[in-house]
């Protein structure tokens, strides 16, 4: 390493400052990504801007704010809203809870390490479709395991979770179940770059394991559970694949979130200029989420 | 630690079994007839295990045991051809985005800039935009560049998820490592150098997940592949499964299908999840 580093400072004309270095790694990057996104973007603010209408030949015309004003009115969409928020909220304490779990339970130095590891990372590998589908008939009474284990006990019963009641929870349950592992993962590698002789220091002072846990282990990560938590809200609000296999937004309309009632207005009705507007809603809702979240939890994490 | 084992020890089953059920339930699909699976009430284990529905998947028939023939699946030919361009888009989406994002991620962690935050804001606004709001103006896009049902356009929309995606995952990451810039830049490596030989070393775990996130990604697209190549010869396993979901519905064939897709990004996460258990930081700083 220090051969390469001297032959290296010979030839060095000068370095780059910080800013510099930025701009020559990041800067296309992300003006490409700027041109991906805002093309879309743009487009379906167009949309949102005008009726557009198949019948009787293409046509679009344009009615100023109207469209938004519609999505405001619906009672549809504050419902979507609703079961969203309620989604969202049991979808992501459930993942986070989970991933610190199997952040820490996998950290233990055990035998077959690598083992447990591949099977807790395997939710990961399921998509999002298979996912839906294996709760689904997980969670239906004719095809369901509740049900199975109640007939080989002898009783008839046909405990069906497919239901508007208990709907939103299969669905949280089933998106934390794929979305903890990489959570757990994350976890995991920021402990292994926590320093051993912090732990000795700890046993040293005679910490309780609680306090340990509070003073040595959660400190590092404590960033990596807000950028978690963050990715885990963005996930859930946009969640499409799993509710669409899942329940179809069903039944009725008791697990339609905002994504999946984007959808079905977008390419079910063909309603395109109300699904652009309400597609803004979610957006401002999807970001309003993140920076609240920032605002009362993340900030305080950059001074770390 | 060892005052704790009992308890280690249950926590790991039930993590384990939580893990593994819904797949079981699927295994234990796949294994079963049709009969079986009409059957109710339904029951815990198939009464015989036969492979019909992997072989079936692959176009082939299939001898059951009491002399009936399990004929090969209509899906088949999509299948393989979906298997072949899905290895070929996820090994190919994972290969850019580790270029693009590891030094991305590296300079929003580690250096300060002027406009940093607004940058990281467009990439976060990136990883915001629900795809199913993007589906309609990217589709039109496509029609007008002709990459409607090519590898390329899943390829180039696969990176609009990951590459912010991994981004922002990586950056928690790299924060937590040592601050081993200036010592570097005093023993005279260049900033490159510092990234290539000694930020990437130490970050190989965190590198090595995000790999896989960005493999998983580009393999289990469902949304985009839907609408822009199923049914071309461009289709990947996602939108070729998607078969037996409306036309062809065959519970046990489609859990076998399934369970093949989980094999490699399993074997994927195998091999680098190794890189995990070899890690083990020696605080460079003192």
């Amino acid at each position: 390493m220090a051969t390469i580093a001297n032959k290296k400072s010979r030839q060095r004309r000068r370095e780059l400052t910080d800013g510099q270095f930025a701009l020559m790694i990041g800067l296309p990057v992300i003006l490409l990504l700027v041109v991906i996104v805002a093309y879309p973007l743009v487009y379906s603010a167009w949309m949102a801007f005008h009726r557009i209408m198949f019948f009787g030949g293409y046509r679009a015309k344009f009615v100023g704010f109207k469209n938004f004003a519609t999505v405001l009115s619906d009672p549809e969409f504050w419902w979507c809203t609703w079961v969203t928020i309620r989604f969202t909220l049991e979808s992501v304490i459930l993942t986070m809870l989970l991933g610190l779990g199997i952040g820490l339970l996998l950290n233990r130095p055990s035998r077959f390490g690598s083992l447990w590891r591949t099977l807790v990372f395997l939710p990961w590998c399921v998509s999002l479709y298979g996912a839906g589908l294996m709760f689904a008939y997980l969670a239906r009474g004719q095809t369901g395991l509740p049900t199975a284990i109640l007939a080989d006990l002898g009783m008839q019963n046909v405990p069906d979770f497919m239901t508007t009641r208990s709907i939103v929870e299969v669905l949280a349950i089933g998106s934390s179940w794929t979305m903890a592992p990489l959570v757990g993962f994350f976890v995991l590698a920021n402990l292994k770059t926590i320093p051993k002789r912090l732990y000795d220091l700890a046993a040293i002072d005679q910490l309780t394991p609680l306090e340990t846990f509070w003073n040595v282990t959660l400190p590092p990560l404590r960033f990596t559970l807000f950028v978690f938590t963050s990715i885990s809200i963005v996930l859930s609000m946009k969640l499409f694949d799993l509710i669409f296999v899942l329940s179809d937004g069903g039944p009725g309309d008791a697990s339609s979130t905002l994504t999946y009632q984007l959808y079905k207005v977008s390419f079910k009705n063909l309603n395109l200029g109300y699904g652009a507007a309400m597609s803004f809603f979610l957006l401002f809702f999807i970001i309003g989420s993140t920076m609240a979240l920032y605002l009362v939890w993340g900030r305080r994490e950059k001074a770390l | 630690m060892k005052t704790h084992r009992p308890n280690f020890v249950i926590a790991m089953a039930i993590l384990i079994i939580w893990s593994l059920l819904p797949i079981l339930w699927f295994v234990r699909m796949a294994f079963m007839n049709h009969a079986e699976i009409a059957s109710f009430p339904p029951h815990i284990l198939p009464s015989s295990f036969n492979l019909s529905s992997f072989v079936n998947i692959f176009g082939y028939d299939y001898k059951l045991a009491d002399g009936t023939i399990s004929s090969a699946s209509g899906q088949a030919g999509q299948i393989e051809l979906g298997l072949q361009n899905s290895v070929i888009v996820s090994v190919v989406v994972t290969l850019i985005t580790m270029v693009i994002v590891v030094p991305l991620a590296y300079v929003f962690s580690r250096l300060d800039f002027k406009f940093k935050n607004v940058l990281l804001n467009a990439v976060l606004l990136a990883v915001a935009i629900p795809p199913v709001s993007t589906l309609i103006p990217f589709y039109t896009m496509y029609v007008q560049l002709g990459l409607v049902g090519t590898l390329p356009g899943l390829i180039i929309i696969d990176l609009t998820t990951t590459v912010p995606f991994v981004t922002w995952m990586l950056i928690g990451y790299f924060r937590n490592l040592p601050p081993i810039e200036r010592l570097a830049r005093i023993d005279g490596f260049s900033r490159l150098h510092t990234l290539v030989f000694l930020i990437l070393p130490l970050a190989r775990s965190g590198v090595a997940v995000s790999a896989i996130i960005a493999f998983l990604f580009a393999w289990n697209e469902f949304t985009f592949a839907l609408v822009l190549v199923n049914g071309t010869p461009a289709t990947t396993l996602p939108a070729a499964i998607s078969g037996f979901l409306g036309q062809d519905p065959n519970p046990s064939q489609l859990a076998a299908c399934i369970l093949i897709t989980i094999i490699p990004p399993a074997l994927v996460a195998f091999f680098l999840q190794r890189h995990l258990a070899e890690m083990n930081i020696a605080d460079p700083v003192r």
